[in-house]
């Protein structure tokens, strides 16, 4: 890997956070706030670090794939180093809890450590939920047009063309696929506004929670999140809102185009079953166990799917005290997560999907040893080489898990917290179970927990081997 | 499938088990105990209904496809043959019987018996030698016939590519097959004089042998090895039961006098280093959590360790109270287990090691995308086949595993019951945590719960791909 062309890139990713600070010092201006200070400090530390940056000589030829993947997990970690200054430097966090923070929000986790977070100045709760969005839109990017490219855990299987061995050639397609998604994006997020505001929240409120619903991050500005406001019709508009972000941002372009693609989609359709599968399974259970009655069930258990199997992380009920077969569902919804070129994290429904059909082609296979069988996802034959990739992929995902429970779990962390936690975070999902559930915080753990955490939400996020490559020796060879 | 030669087979083999009830018949005379008419009664039934299958069904040659019957089938009804003398003479229901001899041919070792002290001691034997069987049988079945049916990447230790007829392979079975006994029958009697020489009573001793080679469990004491609390008798245990866990064909060299042939196996060296780093781990925590005396804490994670990584499940102490810490060391071990050509269940170390070596070449592919990298095991070449088997296997298991234990909690089980019953049945240790530890047993679990169980314990042993075989109905045309 080549580090002097790593290092310019990031730079004017660092210029751009920069420059998205003003968001919250517009806020911090409006109400008055003496927070002002603390982000124009942020911003000019951040822009001068990343104009100094990008002021290094660029090699000429150009980007490998190598560095892709530096530029990526890198990129991630440097850029959350910076984002976390104004929660470090207002005072309102240590570091280590601020970078835990800020990787939660670039990684639109949305696990907290902070207890109460009414009491924050509104411009850190801004610069909060922003940084989800921020985030939000690098992931779209990320999954459509890089790791395709990156070839990162059969993903390659969205990409438009093979990438050649150099990656410059997809920048202007990059810059053209961003662009449209981000119209996307931003239609979206003005609609959720306008419908939040209708039910009656007040702006600020409505933006912040809009940012974490596309993102599917869950910050919140409420310590009771979207339980809060008590409203079905709230509730109703962030379900949708959760539900769409979950799903492939590439059906959603079609769609403004004119096209309407989502029956088609296997993905999409898979998506739909098992969320609509998980409804009715919790509804049944709330019902007979819980609020006795279907109309209540079938609001919180439609919310509380939605949320987590996109993994946003939001609640309207303290999900930690549901009967046991709710609780079930949720953990596995954890581990399922959104649509590939969604915001949602975790393992992906083509995965899952493709996964289950790989596996039924194993045991026919032995029936008919001679057969020459493929892997179909709609008319599509998975190549063997993606298979290889998403069987890879699943099992790094489960060692990474076991591997981050165990440490967890070595600091006398009881078992249920442990292994929800890792999961919570590693899927991106944020709130878990036992002590870290939904009317908690991660703020008790031990320090080196939530290191370890943190590495989960940034392994989780960018495919596990985008970010494990970094410890293969070879990779920093130039 | 053809059903009558896979018929003719099984008659072969219930006459074999028919026979082999003669000697808990005559341990029955010696003690004068009236349950001894039951055994004549069942080797009655057993062997003449073998009889009648060999005499009806002719034999044929067997195809490879037959294989996979002839494993399940007689894995799922010499049981119930098997469990006649527990219910003969009414100590069990016919559910608890065939889940405990289930457990028995398995070698897992999970028992329903709350109080086995009271029982006769011709009933006992029994138990104890149903361990035995299973364990022969299972040495041949890892070493010779799932290799030959390409199970989840056991056509690794294949000594030549087989074709698509099995009776091929019939004289070496035989060949084979007749080493590996001598080696069975060698280590049962030099265990049984050691532990006679230790101070256990003959019986005691035979049946505890067998429990340990076969890395069975089931005990005479109702607080297993506990019982004797003497640290000669935990040593002699333990060795066997790491024996018992190592390949066969490296006992058969070292017989021979190749004793660095230990040495060489990669997996045997990952199997010793697994057993360290646990041991150390468990050692240290013991050390400053539970017992304030490093040579007592040693000699409980010592035992503990290799007797759940063998997946035999004896306990020299209610290791249910140990800390969280220590409890996740050894559910990582139940799923781990011990080495591929022993008796030993669960995923195998070996398959780790190539799970561990797929997922590395994932990354060096990433860094050097264009390079051809290839696996290798003990300085072979390991073919892409047998790497695509090994990882469908893992994915198979672990898919197995959460479904078995999602169902586990639906029927009401708390977590770590659920987790971690269907780990150990699976992997055939036998004791988990909560309800089901190693002072309590399987008997306050739900009907429902024990049959789970019954599947778990057949499915891991099987190899998880064999059993669902069978579920294909394309393999039921003749």
């Amino acid at each position: 890997m080549r580090t002097k062309s790593v290092l310019p890139i990031i730079g004017r990713i660092l210029m751009m956070i920069a420059i998205s600070m003003v968001a919250p010092i517009l806020c911090a201006y409006y109400y008055g706030e003496k927070e002002i200070v603390i982000f124009f400090i942020s911003m000019v530390l951040t822009f001068i670090t990343g104009y100094l940056l990008s002021k290094i000589r660029e090699n000429d030829d150009g980007l490998r794939l190598i560095e892709g993947l530096a530029v990526v997990s890198l990129g991630w970690a440097i850029i959350t180093a910076f984002g976390a200054l104004p929660f470090y430097l207002t005072g309102t966090l240590g570091y280590i809890d601020a970078y835990f923070e800020t990787m939660s929000g670039f990684t639109t986790t949305g696990a907290s450590v902070i207890n109460n977070v009414e009491i924050l100045p509104k411009s850190i709760l801004f610069w909060r939920a922003f940084i989800q969005w921020i985030g939000g839109m690098g992931i779209i990017v990320l999954a459509i047009a890089v790791l395709p490219a990156l070839s990162v855990g059969g993903m390659q299987m969205f990409a438009a063309e093979s990438p050649g061995p150099k990656l410059d050639k997809l920048k202007p397609q990059m810059r053209e696929t961003a662009k449209l998604l981000y119209g996307v994006y931003l239609i979206f997020t003005a609609a959720q506004v306008i419908l939040l505001m209708i039910g009656g929240m007040n702006l600020f409120d409505s933006t912040c929670h809009t940012f974490t619903t596309l993102a599917t991050g869950g910050f919140s500005t409420k310590n009771a999140s979207i339980g809060y406001y008590n409203s079905a019709y709230i509730d109703a508009v962030v379900i949708v809102f959760m539900f769409l972000s979950g799903a492939n941002f590439m059906l959603h372009y079609n769609l403004l185009r004119g096209k309407f693609n989502y029956f088609k989609d296997r993905e999409f359709m898979f998506y739909l079953a098992v969320v609509m599968g998980a409804i009715l399974l919790m509804t049944l259970d709330l019902t007979y166990n819980v609020y006795g009655n279907i109309i209540d069930s079938f609001r919180y258990a439609s919310f509380q799917v939605t949320s987590i199997i996109t993994t946003t992380g939001f609640a309207t009920a303290n999900f930690d005290i549901f009967p046991s077969h709710s609780r079930i569902i949720l953990i596995v919804l954890m581990f399922i997560g959104g649509c590939a070129g969604s915001t949602g994290g975790a393992i992906k429904n083509i995965r899952v999907l493709i996964i289950l059909k790989y596996l039924y082609r194993e045991i026919y296979q032995y029936v008919h040893p001679n057969a020459i069988l493929s892997v179909k996802v709609g008319e599509e034959t998975i190549q063997e080489d993606i298979l290889k990739d998403v069987m890879a992929f699943f099992i790094g995902y489960i060692i990474i898990f076991v591997v981050a429970t165990a440490i967890v779990a070595a600091y006398g962390i009881d078992m249920i917290t442990a292994i929800s936690s890792v999961a919570a975070t590693q899927g991106n999902v944020g709130p878990g179970l036992g002590l870290v559930g939904p009317t908690t915080t991660y703020a008790a753990l031990p320090v080196f927990v939530k290191v370890v955490l943190t590495f989960c939400m940034w392994v989780g996020r960018l495919e596990i081997f985008t970010v494990m490559v970094l410890f293969i020796p070879d990779f920093w060879k130039e | 499938m053809r059903v009558k030669p896979v018929l003719h087979i099984l008659g072969q083999l219930l006459q074999i088990v028919g026979l082999s009830m003669i000697l808990p018949l005559l341990w029955g005379i010696y003690y004068r105990e009236a349950e001894s008419w039951v055994f004549v009664l069942c080797i009655l039934i057993t062997f003449l209904f073998g009889s009648f299958l060999k005499l009806v069904f002719e034999e044929e040659d067997i195809r490879l496809i037959e294989g996979f019957g002839v494993v399940s089938f007689c894995w799922l009804i010499i049981p119930l043959f098997g469990s006649l003398p527990f219910i003969i003479s009414g100590n069990l229901n016919f559910i608890d019987a065939y889940f405990e001899t289930i457990s028995g041919f398995t070698t897992t070792g999970a028992s329903v018996i709350n109080n086995v002290e009271i029982l006769p001691k011709c009933i006992l034997f029994w138990r104890s030698f149903t361990h035995w069987l299973g364990g022969i049988g299972i040495v041949v079945l890892a070493l010779i016939i799932l290799p030959a049916l390409s199970i989840g990447g056991r056509q690794i230790f294949l000594s030549e590519p087989s074709g698509p007829k099995l009776d091929k392979l019939k004289p070496q079975v035989r060949e084979v097959g007749k080493i590996i006994y001598s080696i069975y029958i060698f280590f049962t009697l030099a265990q049984i004089v050691l532990l006679v020489l230790a101070g256990m009573s003959l019986f005691d001793a035979s049946c505890h042998s067998f429990a340990a080679l076969a890395t069975g469990g089931f005990s005479t004491k109702n607080v297993s090895i506990s019982y004797y609390n003497s640290p000669l008798i935990e040593t002699i245990i333990l060795i066997f039961m790491f024996l018992g866990a190592t390949s066969f064909s490296l006992h058969y060299l070292a017989l021979k006098g190749k004793i660095k042939s230990y040495i060489k196996d990669s997996e045997f060296l990952l199997y010793v280093f697994i057993l360290g780093i646990a041991t150390t781990i468990v050692t240290l925590n013991l050390r400053y959590q539970l017992h304030e005396n490093l040579l007592l804490s040693f000699r409980h994670a010592i035992f503990n360790v290799i007797s759940i990584s063998s997946t035999t499940g004896y306990a020299s102490t209610d290791f249910n109270l140990w800390p969280d810490l220590s409890k996740l060391v050894l559910l990582l071990l139940m799923l781990i287990g011990g080495c591929a050509g022993g008796t030993a269940g669960a995923i195998k170390v070996i398959r780790i090691l190539l799970l561990v070596k797929i997922g590395l070449r994932e990354l060096y592919r990433m860094i050097h995308p264009n390079a051809f990298f290839s696996i290798k095991f003990n300085g072979k070449i390991i073919s892409e086949e047998i790497l695509h088997a090994v990882s469908g296997f893992y994915i198979f298991y672990m898919i197995t595993f959460g479904v078995c234990s999602l169902i586990m909690l639906g029927l009401g089980n708390d977590f770590l019951t659920s987790i971690s019953s269907v780990a150990t049945t699976m992997g055939g240790v036998g004791p988990g945590f909560n309800l089901v530890g190693p002072m309590t047993t399987y008997s306050y679990l739900p009907g429902m719960a024990k049959i789970l169980m019954c599947f778990c314990m057949l499915t891991g042993r099987l190899e998880v791909f064999t059993l669902f075989v069978l579920f294909i109905p394309d393999y039921w045309k003749e």
